[in-house]
């Protein structure tokens, strides 16, 4: 590839790309990422219909919380249980919508932090309206919000504290 | 403290960038395509169905740590390696490498690097960097995928060394700790590509090398029967464009890299053969391209039906038939 063929304007994600020089050799370029550039709304148009998607079903019961974020950070059954280090047949049951209350609040924070969330967010969807309808503060970019949640792990395992603020513009 | 004259650069790949990095800040003037190649970090795999992962997918590089290892069998660099069970002993470690000014390589799941934009980061637990430093209750971080260093909080730090699941790191660190006076890299570049060689034409496992390619071009029409629905098989089918472009490969899933290494390679050996299929590789690589952005477009479309995963599939044999003859030929030109 020719370095001027490769070049992409998008500062947001740079990356190193091998290609021929204008003097036959071949080396690295700094570039932007050419699918970030192009795709990036689809990509946050699908992850959001997705989360939006996953919401509705796990607020109806339909799934469990730990479904919930399982298949939103993209990790396989087995891949969660190891990670966790919980039994894959407790994991099993966990996944199941009425088995969930079965989880013990050890077991809820093992999950907590292999989806790097609170424990308080496996029995809470955190929403923040941004441009007129609300999102999951989960998967939101916080530049797209005028709004933002910060919550930090308090020396109490279980408790978190929530920080709701405007943004200083 | 910092790491004193540590000199941040962006690499394409978080290993070969990070012991490139270590090397050169050692005083060993070498490059990433070097590395790379010397390495033998050119693969590919096909995995169908894995426990590990939710859909199937495939790797273009070799397996996590053997750059390092096989970097230090084939030049006679010697790195010292650290892993913990208690990461309270992995952070103490760290910190009096840090306190004896050295930079350190860290293992680490990239899901916890909070410097990465939310929507970048994903669970994988094989993802290097150099830590360089630390103020009060930060680290210093050059990693290769980022212009400029970065910050990171100890406690992601300490959640990314630490985490479970398939290759977990288990705080893997490591540093330079010896280089030889002399290095033959004649004889490693060769070793390098005689071992990459191998692993294409002759590893005997269905879905590992140019089989692989293949096994690849036969399944992915399968595809459609692993998704939840369409919006879930556009975002994988769009993955195989990060996959090959944009997770640190140099562009074409490391082949433009490699091509790189072959034409350096052709310059230290004194074999011109390595410069010509150093060009041919370039080649290659552009039509592996093409499949990156093929992917993006039918993704984007929608456009999933069996006639363009047909496509996709002819267009992956082709790379296993075009790769299968350049790596007979690549094995000829090193005998």
């Amino acid at each position: 590839m020719k370095e001027k063929e490769g070049f992409v304007d998008y500062p947001e994600q740079q990356m190193i790309l091998y290609v021929e020089k204008d003097d036959g050799n071949y080396g690295p370029m700094q570039t932007g990422s050419y699918i970030s550039a192009n795709y990036m709304d689809d990509y946050v148009y699908k992850r959001r219909n997705l989360e939006i998607d996953l919401r509705n079903q796990v607020t109806s019961g339909a799934i469990s919380p730990i479904k919930y974020y399982m298949i939103l950070v993209d990790l396989s059954f087995s891949e969660l249980a190891a990670r966790a280090h919980i039994r894959k047949s407790r994991v099993k049951k966990h996944l199941d919508p009425k088995l969930f209350g079965s989880a013990t609040m050890e077991e809820l924070l093992k999950y907590a932090a292999v989806f790097n969330v609170p424990i308080a967010n496996l029995l809470q969807i955190l929403l923040v309206k941004s441009n007129g309808s609300f999102e999951s503060d989960f998967i939101l970019e916080p530049k797209s919000s005028g709004i933002m949640v910060g919550q930090s792990q308090t020396s109490n395992p279980y408790v978190i504290l929530t920080k709701i603020e405007e943004k200083s513009r | 403290m910092i790491v004193q004259n540590f000199n941040h650069k962006m690499a394409a790949h978080c290993e070969s960038g990070t012991i490139t990095s270590l090397l050169n800040h050692g005083g060993l003037n070498i490059t990433e395509p070097l590395v790379f190649g010397i390495a033998s970090g050119i693969f590919f795999g096909y995995f169908h169905k894995m426990k590990s992962f939710a859909f199937p997918t495939f790797i273009v590089r070799n397996k996590p740590g053997q750059m390092r290892t096989n970097i230090e069998k084939r030049l006679g660099v010697r790195f010292k390696n650290y892993d913990f069970k208690d990461p309270v002993k992995g952070q103490q470690t760290l910190d009096q490498l840090l306190q004896n000014n050295i930079p350190t390589g860290a293992q680490v799941d990239f899901f916890y690097m909070d410097y990465v934009p939310s929507w970048e980061r994903v669970h994988i637990n094989v993802h290097f960097l150099v830590v360089t430093g630390k103020t009060e209750n930060k680290y210093t971080i050059s990693d290769a995928y980022f212009p400029q260093m970065v910050e990171l909080d100890a406690d992601s730090l300490e959640k990314g060394r630490f985490a479970g699941g398939n290759m977990s790191p288990k705080g893997f660190i490591f540093h330079l700790d010896k280089l030889p006076a002399d290095i033959d890299y004649n004889k490693a570049i060769l070793k390098g590509i005689s071992k990459a060689c191998f692993y294409m034409l002759k590893i005997p496992i269905p879905f590992l090398g140019i089989r692989g390619i293949r096994m690849f071009g036969k399944k992915v029409v399968e595809w459609p029967k692993f998704a939840r629905d369409t919006e879930h098989l556009s975002h994988e089918i769009m993955k195989i464009n990060i996959l090959l472009e944009d997770q640190g490969t140099g562009g074409a899933g490391f082949r433009f890299m490699y091509a790189t290494f072959l034409q350096q390679a052709a310059t230290i050996t004194g074999k011109p053969q390595l410069a010509e299929l150093s060009a041919e590789l370039m080649k290659i690589g552009d039509g592996w391209r093409e499949i990156s952005l093929f992917s993006a477009r039918i993704g984007k479309n929608r456009d999933l039906g069996p006639d363009k995963l047909k496509q996709l599939s002819e267009m992956l044999y082709d790379r296993a038939n075009v790769e299968e003859r350049f790596f007979k030929s690549l094995s000829q030109a090193i005998k």
